[in-house]
């Protein structure tokens, strides 16, 4: 690796990309005009934006009390908050027309007349409507569950009409007051004066009220409601102030209580929220687009224009090239993000500024700019988030034939990302350890904390440790990938040749191979994992009106139909239908005696490191939603018979996840001749499938014993072996745990804990012995005399060139065989 | 799938192009700068499955020699040059240039060769003396015998009046200049030229094929592959036909002349090619 080839495609790559238009308008240009043009925008939208006014309906307003609720066509201002909110409703009242009012002109008195018909038609429905509510409270309360049921098929025979009516009818709200509305009101009020001494029983006494209808679907008629309800509700109180007064009682008496609000927020601490809600997210989103225009002019655009082989040609290796063109498209997104960021900070300032000058009310005060330790740490974040964008746009760059397909790979990466910096933003979530080692998620939750901390936050810089390790290491992945992108031949070459369905099913069909390529094998872990997602409905409908008692029953069956359909038959479909040999996809071999031996024992070794490993990491995730812990409760409650939770919990999975995943997708996955990335992603892709962060976790590290016995032994079996014992300790950990003894000698190796069984240090320290050991002995490389099957490219690990040759040996033995049948030359078996 | 095939090799040594030095395999190959032996190359292709490019070629070449491909398009020319020039990799067989294997030192391989072909084009947004610096410096010229070395290139390509003309805003005659200036800037005992004249004006080529002759008469080593008889014909000492991934002659003009008893060139391509679509009827 030489640095100077990597600086000098470096410079050339950022002068490139500085004489190119397109790109210094979205790196500088944009974000500098942007955010104050959008200033300029909301200024003036808030100034011109005028909202129409919406209907609002009152029957009977002839029956309203006598302290004014309307005034002509409008609410009263006197009961608006803002008192020119009064104009965004208009009423029409079937009251009688004030004599000073001026008379309507034939338009608007049709229209009134219209609205108030159709409000005239609804008000027999809605008063039925009311009644049978009524009726329904009673019922239910009584408990008479077959009446219930009669009155609410009833009330959605009147409902759906009536829906329908008030849809149609050009009325945001409706208010029906009932007849006799102000005299039960003025009853009330000279009961009150008397303090109940005419009739005894004020307590008890009820009459009829007004009903509001709305439609919570329709966003105006929303809008209306609410207002409408605040208007109500201030008028109300009014009403009662005067009736209090009038009796001669304390006006403050509906609320007794009343405290006082003080809030001590100080200017800082309000910037400073407002700063964590926009920077993380603004700082994900920037860094990416800022990254992808660069990286697909450096890596399609240079296809493209017929450089790509100018450059290969040259002496810098293919790593340095893509080192050189990964540093200019960070050092692009770092650029853009920033420049993002202050403008937006800027801007924001002045806007605030301007809002709490311009009399308008100044909700964030002077929205003063982070600290400078703020910005340092907005620095140090963007480093992970800018490398790893970077990294991950120039492999899919290289990977598209041209800009314009590489345009469309920006669509589902800024889809996924917007989703977590959604989930990042979103009220409430916080930096916890498991997101602290999320990609993307790890950098935008720290950021927010520390910009939301106004003094120093202590147990925010701890975090800063696992979030940059861990990033960096997505970055370097990612980055290795686009070097790896950059290496093949068949993705710096590709052509622009039409994909056609037909003959690609073809190809797949006709050229199989002994076992089944990368894509193969990653599009069959795709297919588990989709089938397992929309199986989830299925399941939880299957779930549903179940008594308790038999739902774990259930739940076994349910796991060995998913077990045995979703995961196995897709993978033995695929391996019949892509593969020719069934033997070497498969790993179907007889491994000899003593790793079979070896594997069987190891799980004894395994089981007690790995249960006190997940028990020790429970602070570590994020505790699993209440309905799954109930649903693996009446797994191992005693509805099931054990034998049965066996088959479904150690046996299926055994035999079926083995197949799938070291069978198909191991196969798959090394056939480029890295074994280590073969058994890293069959393991990746072994805990993706278990959902949960807790036994993702567990399923990844054992998906690596796994792997490796496979890899090691040529044959399935010992992991099946491994598999379905480790499976069953965990299934009888439960019920046996809590019988075996922990007194005398023993406490030395177990204790019970909440009556689970815990395993002492002792014999955690003889299992990992042991498990070094039995391990050893396992992943030990075959003999040398064992070449059949799966050639081994364990030992080829580093050296790129001898696998190559060995794949492609095979595609020459194919053509011989493929001549030899051409000559219709008999080979002798 | 695989990784690249420059990380394998060893630091290649840059600025001492054309000098190599103490490998005991360097002295044996010497005298013939360019071995291939026995090299194939397959593409996986979804009408057909595999797709052989290049089926068991093999040829040497001299220093201060022309060596001629001659081929229709798609008979593997641009296939054996990429290969040659260490941007694809063989299925089987070997390759040397300079004396280094190309599947084993592809940086010391690219470090000796200068390379030109229609899809090695030149940057839009850098000019004539700008994009041949970039070359010369990743070459590891020193900077003050690079200075030298494009003056006297642009001197003598007659490309002072592009000096500072971006790549996006010349003719494609001029592009061609520059392209050749880039192949040369760093003096490489070998050259591969795959059908350099090829959407030229007959002006343009003419002055490309001058450019070559120069060349050879410095006794570079010269690979050039085209479909164009005349060429060959004024240019070339020794000849492949190739046709279908396959050589089917090789040999001087005046040998191949002899054996087939046909002086005119044309003639002995298209009967030659006649000859091979007969055998490979018969094997069907």
């Amino acid at each position: 690796m030489s640095w100077r080839n990597v600086k000098l495609i470096f410079l050339r790559e950022v002068l490139d990309q500085l004489r190119d238009r397109r790109t210094l308008f979205m790196v500088a240009v944009l974000p500098l005009l942007l955010y104050p043009l959008m200033g300029i925008g909301m200024f003036q939208m808030t100034t011109l934006f005028s909202e129409q006014p919406r209907t609002v309906v009152i029957l009977g307003a002839n029956d309203l009390p006598a302290l004014p609720l309307l005034n002509g066509d409008r609410f009263a201002r006197t009961w608006f908050r803002i008192s020119t909110d009064a104009d965004k409703l208009r009423v029409i009242s079937d009251a009688n027309p004030a004599p000073d009012q001026p008379p309507l002109d034939k338009a608007e008195a049709e229209s009134k007349a219209r609205l108030l018909e159709r409000a005239q038609q609804m008000k027999q429905l809605i008063a039925r409507r009311v009644l049978l509510e009524t009726k329904l409270e009673q019922a239910r309360e009584a408990k008479r569950p077959v009446e219930v049921l009669n009155l609410e098929a009833e009330l959605q025979t009147l409902t759906d009409p009536l829906g329908q009516m008030f849809h149609n009818s050009d009325i945001q709200v409706l208010i029906v007051i009932p007849r006799n509305f102000k005299a039960n009101l003025e009853r009330l009020r000279d009961e009150l004066a008397q303090r109940g001494s005419a009739e005894k029983s004020l307590v008890s006494f009820d009459y009829p009220r007004p009903v509001i209808v709305q439609n919570s679907a329709d966003e105006k008629s929303v809008i209306a409601h609410n207002r409408v309800t605040d208007v109500m509700r201030e008028w109300e109180r009014s009403l009662l102030r005067s009736y209090l007064r009038e009796s001669g009682l304390p006006e403050h008496l509906p609320t007794p209580v009343n405290p006082t609000a003080i809030d001590l927020a100080v200017a800082e601490q309000m910037s400073a929220s407002v700063w964590s809600k926009l920077f993380p997210s603004l700082l994900v989103i920037m860094a990416l687009t800022g990254a992808f225009y660069p990286a697909v002019d450096l890596g399609a655009g240079e296809k493209e224009r017929g450089t790509m082989e100018t450059l290969l040609i040259c002496p810098a290796t293919r790593t340095e090239i893509v080192l050189g063109k990964f540093l200019t498209v960070m050092l692009f997104s770092a650029s853009t993000a920033l420049l993002n960021l202050s403008s937006l900070g800027f801007t924001g300032r002045y806007m605030a500024s301007l809002a709490s000058g311009g009399g308008m009310a100044g909700k964030f005060g002077d929205l003063a700019l982070p600290p400078l330790a703020s910005l340092a740490w907005i620095l140090v974040m963007l480093i992970p988030l800018a490398s790893l964008f970077s990294a991950l746009c120039l492999a899919f760059a290289t990977f598209a034939r041209s800009s314009k397909e590489g345009q469309y790979y920006l669509t589902p990466l800024l889809m996924v990302t917007m989703g977590l910096t959604v989930f990042c933003s979103s009220p409430g979530v916080e930096i916890e350890p498991f997101y602290s080692v999320m990609p993307v998620m790890g950098p935008a939750l720290l950021l927010k904390g520390l910009l939301k901390a106004t003094g120093p936050a202590t147990d925010l810089y701890l975090y800063a440790i696992p979030v940059l390790l861990t990033s960096i290491g997505y970055s370097l992945v990612a980055l290795w990938w686009a070097i790896e992108q950059f290496g093949r031949e068949e993705v710096l070459f590709r052509e622009a040749e039409r994909f056609d369905l037909r003959l690609w099913v073809k190809h797949l069909l006709r050229d199989k191979e002994p076992t089944p390529s990368f894509t193969e094998a990653g599009f069959c872990f795709l297919v588990i994992l989709l089938l397992q997602f929309l199986s989830m409905k299925s399941m939880q409908g299957a779930m549903q009106g179940i008594a308790e008692g038999e739902r774990g029953l259930l739940q076994v069956r349910l796991v060995l139909i998913q077990q045995l359909a979703l995961i196995a038959t897709p993978a033995l479909l695929m391996g019949v239908m892509l593969t020719t040999s069934m033997r070497q996809t498969f790993s179907l071999r007889w491994p000899g005696f003593g790793r079979l031996g070896c594997a069987m024992l190891l799980p004894f070794a395994l089981h007690p490191l790995s249960y006190e490993l997940g028990r020790s990491l429970e602070w570590f995730f994020p505790k699993p939603p209440p309905g799954l812990v109930e649903a693996l409760k009446s797994l191992s409650g005693d509805s099931v018979p054990l034998w049965l939770l066996l088959l479904a919990l150690a046996v299926a999975p055994a035999i079926c996840e083995e197949i799938a995943f070291r069978g198909f997708m191991l196969s798959g996955f090394s056939r480029g001749g890295k074994v280590s990335l073969a058994v890293a992603l069959s393991s990746l892709a072994f805990g993706i499938i278990h959902m949960i962060p807790q036994q993702v976790f567990n399923a990844a590290l054992l998906g690596v014993v796994l792997g490796m016995m496979c890899v090691r032994s040529r044959s399935l079996l010992p992991g099946i072996a491994f598999h379905l014992i480790y499976n069953a300790m965990g299934v009888l950990h439960g019920p046996l745990g809590s019988r075996i003894s922990d007194e005398g000698i023993w406490s030395w190796l177990f204790r019970h804990d909440q009556g689970a069984l815990r395993y002492q240090p002792v014999l955690l320290c003889l299992a990992a012995l042991a498990a070094i050991g039995l391990l050893h002995r396992l992943t030990r490389h075959p003999n040398a005399h064992a070449t059949a099957g799966k050639p081994d490219p364990m030992s080829d690990d580093g050296q790129q060139s001898r696998p190559l040759r060995q794949v492609d040996d095979r595609h020459l033995l194919n053509d011989r065989q493929k001549l030899l049948i051409v000559a219709s030359v008999k080979a002798p078996k | 799938m695989s990784g690249n095939p420059g990380e394998a090799g060893s630091p290649h040594l840059l600025g001492n192009a054309g000098s190599p030095s103490g490998d005991l395999r360097i002295s044996v190959r010497t005298p013939r700068v360019i071995t291939v032996e026995r090299l194939s190359k397959r593409f996986a292709d979804l009408q057909t499955g595999g797709f052989t490019a290049l089926d068991d070629v093999s040829f040497e070449v001299q220093p201060g020699e022309i060596f001629g491909l001659l081929g229709p398009n798609g008979a593997g020319k641009t296939t054996c040059l990429r290969i040659l020039s260490t941007v694809l990799r063989p299925t089987s067989g070997t390759a040397f240039v300079a004396g280094y294997d190309v599947a084993l030192h592809p940086a010391e391989v690219r470090a000796r060769i200068g390379f030109m072909s229609n899809n090695t084009g030149i940057y839009d947004r850098m000019t004539a003396w700008e994009m041949v610096e970039y070359f010369g410096r990743l070459y590891g010229i020193p900077e003050v015998a690079l200075q030298e070395r494009i003056t006297h290139l642009f001197n003598r390509l007659q490309m002072n009046n592009i000096r500072d003309v971006l790549g996006s805003k010349m003719s494609t005659g001029m592009k061609q200049k520059v392209s050749i200036a880039r192949t040369i800037v760093h003096d490489p005992p070998v050259l591969i030229f795959d059908e350099p004249t090829s959407g030229l004006d007959v002006l343009v080529a003419r002055n490309v094929v001058d450019e070559i002759k120069s060349l050879r008469e410095q006794g570079k080593c010269i690979i050039y592959s085209t479909h164009i008889m005349r060429e060959v014909e004024k240019l070339c000492h020794r000849v492949a036909i190739i046709y279908r991934g396959k050589i089917l002659a090789i040999g001087s003009i005046e040998e191949l002349a002899d054996r087939y008893h046909q002086p005119d060139m044309e003639e002995l391509f298209f009967q030659l090619i006649d000859a091979h679509e007969e055998q490979l009827k018969l094997v069907v």
